[in-house]
């Protein structure tokens, strides 16, 4: 069984609160934009399978395109903002370690997450621009950092992680104690 | 010298009582001249060797207070005594485990104030100076660690994050390169959360630099 090699010390320990980079991001925020894709999807099955058991007939989202796009907007701007208020987190963003905070590393407040929110559809729009900036930006802050004067960094204990590696190694055996000749 | 007791060694013989009268008088006359017990064989050198021996003790103590002990030790060399002492062979001497053993370790603990001592220790010295991965990775504590903390979700979130932080370091050097620029140039994380070097505090009413 080959051993288990940990990560680089350099990708894990002493990461917390440094600038997140581009992959961690992209990939955090299309679970994001999966998650609420998703549970719209729930939502309106749900909502479908309500009406069918009222009314005798299921909902029609294709007659509904406008109101269907409104609910969407909406159901975002809620899941953002509403977990950016919270803890800083998404979905997305928890599963990747990152959070977002002030410019400054202060916890982000509700202001700044709902200003945020409201700009993230601009970075959402021209995605290529945005992943861009995170690249070539200095503090790595795309169009809606920059607007809701937030940033986005990586919270998790990576030093913690490291250790969890190590450990899975098997400990060197221990010295036999020389047993001693029958008197 | 054998079974000369000194003249003072007067002993009453067991059963005999005080007698009065001139017979009583001359008997006692007679013990206290010592009649009837054994003598010195020598009495005049016994009292000259007494008398020696008064006067030396005399001297002694004469000469003992004319003499400034203090002044007598200065003039020694203690360094140039302790080093023609063998130290090893004096300790090779001492039987270590019947001195520990005459030891006392709870007394002495006892004594020690513990709690005094631990404010004393600068753990964050302490532990900063341990190789707390090695630790992990050579003792029972990894897989206890392993086994406290480790679930399958937090393994693979272990391994995403940092597969992860891996790609985005790529990405960074590889734009850096193309920049130009110097990675240690750019700030790693905000003010607040990274460790920077601190400017010196300044109260509001210190003076300040002035440009020229």
């Amino acid at each position: 069984m080959a051993p288990v090699q940990p990560p680089p010390v350099e990708q894990t320990v002493g990461r917390q609160g440094n600038y997140a980079g581009v992959v961690s991001r992209a990939v955090a925020f299309g679970v994001d934009v999966a998650a609420v894709w998703g549970l719209y999807t729930l939502g309106v099955y749900a909502v479908s399978l309500g009406t069918q058991l009222l009314f005798g007939k299921p909902l029609n989202v294709s007659k509904h395109q406008l109101a269907a796009l409104i609910v969407v907007v909406i159901w975002g701007f809620f899941y953002f903002a509403y977990q950016w208020t919270l803890g800083g987190r998404t979905l997305g963003m928890a599963l990747f370690g990152l959070q977002v905070v002030g410019a400054d590393g202060s916890p982000v407040t509700g202001r700044q997450a709902v200003i945020r929110t409201l700009a993230l559809p601009l970075s959402f729009l021209i995605l290529p621009l945005a992943l861009l900036m995170i690249l070539i930006q200095r503090e790595r802050r795309p169009l809606h950092d920059l607007i809701g004067g937030t940033a986005v960094v990586y919270a998790w204990d990576a030093r913690a992680a490291r250790l969890r590696w190590l450990a899975q190694k098997e400990p060197l055996p221990r010295t036999k104690t020389p047993e001693l000749p029958a008197s | 010298m054998a079974g000369w007791s000194g003249p003072r060694a007067t002993r009453r013989p067991a059963g005999r009582h005080p007698v009065a009268g001139r017979l009583g008088a001359a008997r006692c006359d007679g013990a206290r001249r010592g009649v009837g017990r054994p003598v010195s064989p020598n009495p005049v050198g016994d009292r000259f060797e007494r008398l020696a021996q008064s006067i030396a003790e005399r001297v002694v103590n004469l000469v003992l207070d004319a003499i400034d002990i203090n002044a007598v030790v200065e003039q020694v060399d203690i360094n140039a005594l302790v080093a023609d002492v063998d130290i090893n062979a004096v300790v090779a001497e001492v039987d270590i485990n019947a001195l520990i053993e005459r030891v006392d370790i709870n007394a002495v603990i006892d004594r020690v104030d513990i709690n005094a001592l631990v404010q004393k220790v600068d753990l964050d010295a302490v532990v900063s100076q341990m190789d707390v991965d090695s630790l992990v990775e050579k003792t029972e504590l990894g897989s206890i660690i392993a086994k406290s903390t480790t679930g399958v979700l937090t393994e693979v979130l272990d391994v995403v994050r940092s597969q992860g932080v891996g790609l985005d370091d790529f990405f960074a050097r590889w734009t850096n390169l193309f920049l130009r620029r110097k990675a240690g140039t750019l700030p790693i994380g905000p003010p607040l959360l990274v460790a920077q070097p601190a400017p010196p505090a300044l109260s509001p009413g210190a003076p300040t630099l002035e440009r020229p």
